[in-house]
């Protein structure tokens, strides 16, 4: 079959007509790896959990970060982190305290100098984890430990990461300038499109034109 | 302040951004991955936004409506360098113009948010935050891809020597240069070009690729004054397509 195409830019590419050769098969497991990113809305508020992006590297997840979760909505801060570096307890019902259940193991491996972790909780499942703040430690067994002993009292707490302080790479204070105008980008939002106001409109206005 | 040396600032910056802004934005839908097809589109955006503000400006200086001014002018009124208007190519040529563009795009609004003209600074500063991005997302993937594999540096060296010419063809002088400067409205080309000559190269030197030497170089001179490739008026045409099918169509 051969498709015409009425996008010039398609039209311009001269494809040829006829069967399209398929594609090269890819090794299995050949893709990016995958990167979790944080939002802050504003000042006042926690980095919060965005979502996930695929990227070669950090710097890389980090502009398809921007990208991706700070595109439509207040951003000031972005933090990026390799997924592979959180490390995740165990889910708690809704309504528990995870910490409540939760049996810290000796650490595995241990830095020699403490160093500090970010700490995230989720409330209910379902919502996003949200920064609470951040602890020292020697491993990431202490920081939970540590975790508990300072912020294990606001449940109810479903879930909790924990996240080297070094792992995580975080926007710069001088490029907060980078999403001074995303509020005003509505043409992002599909509410600043009246399309059904002009539909209305229309059919008023051609109620006794036979279709 | 003379007003013709205003609004051939404006005209320039403006006329960059919109073509620019229109050729990035051939890319939507045919990006090498998703996410990077989000964000080229996003930025092209942008810079089409950008080219509002400017000819906004223009308009309260008395020229027309910024549609009438972006759609109805044939090749030889519009005052854009030559390197946006070259056909994007393939990915890396394209790459290459936005690191080459951006980097001086941000230096001129640098200097603008400080320009004594004062719709001008206001719009800069507002708007300066975005470029930055702009440059960030250029400088990313020119430093990963410029020291990644063999393919991605040649194709990448090759776009750069043959996008050069062009990119030193984006400071050329106006005629009311030297007129802008006293004023303190714009620092002028010359300066423009020297930061972002440092600019290039600190990023340059984190990569495999080379900046062949510039002093062997025949600027493209010529699109701040209405002289421009084959390819301006064709993407003009396509661009003012739906435009000129009714010029009146609200939406």
């Amino acid at each position: 079959m051969s498709l015409k195409s009425l996008d010039p830019r398609v039209t311009r590419l001269h494809l040829p007509d006829g069967e399209v050769p398929p594609m090269e098969e890819k090794p299995a497991l050949d893709q990016f790896e995958t990167y979790e990113a944080f939002h802050q809305k504003k000042e006042s508020t926690p980095h919060a959990y965005a979502g996930p992006v695929h990227a070669p590297n950090e710097d890389v997840a980090f502009l398809f970060a921007k990208e991706q979760y700070s595109r439509r909505f207040p951003c000031v801060s972005l933090w990026v982190v390799r997924t592979e570096n959180i490390q995740v307890t165990p889910y708690a019902n809704d309504g528990e305290n995870v910490y409540d259940i939760l049996r810290v193991e000796a650490p595995a491996t241990q830095s020699e100098q403490p160093e500090p972790y970010e700490i995230f909780h989720l409330k209910k499942r379902g919502k996003a984890h949200t920064h609470v703040g951040r602890v020292v430690a020697t491993s990431y067994q202490e920081a939970l430990q540590e975790a508990k002993n300072q912020f294990g009292d606001k449940a109810p707490i479903v879930n909790v990461w924990v996240v080297k302080s070094k792992d995580v790479l975080q926007s710069a204070e001088d490029d907060k300038d980078m999403w001074a105008t995303t509020p005003d980008k509505k043409y992002r939002e599909a509410i600043a499109y009246k399309v059904m106001d002009k539909i209305t409109k229309y059919k008023e206005e051609n109620k006794n034109t036979p279709a | 302040m003379n007003e013709l040396a205003l609004k051939d600032l404006l005209y320039k910056l403006a006329d960059d951004q919109l073509i620019l802004g229109h050729r990035n934005s051939e890319w939507t839908g045919f990006g090498p991955i998703l996410e990077e097809d989000i964000a080229f589109s996003s930025m092209a955006q942008d810079k089409i936004g950008h080219s509002l503000a400017f000819y906004t400006l223009l308009h309260e200086l008395g020229e027309a409506d910024p549609d009438t001014v972006a759609f109805t002018r044939n090749a030889g009124q519009f005052h854009n360098n030559q390197l946006v208007e070259l056909p994007n190519g393939e990915y890396d040529f394209s790459l290459i113009r936005h690191f080459l563009y951006d980097n001086a795009e941000i230096i001129r609004f640098e200097m603008l948010s400080n320009s004594s003209y004062e719709p001008i600074a206001k719009v800069a500063t507002k708007l300066k935050g975005e470029v930055k991005y702009h440059v960030l997302h250029a400088n990313t993937w020119i430093k990963n891809l410029g020291s990644s594999t063999e393919e991605a540096i040649l194709r990448l060296q090759s776009s750069l020597n043959e996008a050069l010419p062009y990119a030193l063809g984006m400071f050329e002088k106006s005629k009311y240069e030297q007129e802008l400067i006293e004023a303190g409205v714009y620092g002028g080309e010359e300066a423009v070009k020297a930061e972002w000559l440092q600019r290039i190269q600190a990023v340059l030197e984190k990569t495999e690729l080379k900046l062949p030497d510039l002093a062997s170089i025949e600027p493209k001179f010529g699109g701040r004054y209405g002289e421009h490739t084959e390819h301006l008026q064709p993407l003009l045409d396509e661009m003012a397509e739906v435009f000129k099918i009714d010029p009146t169509a609200e939406w």
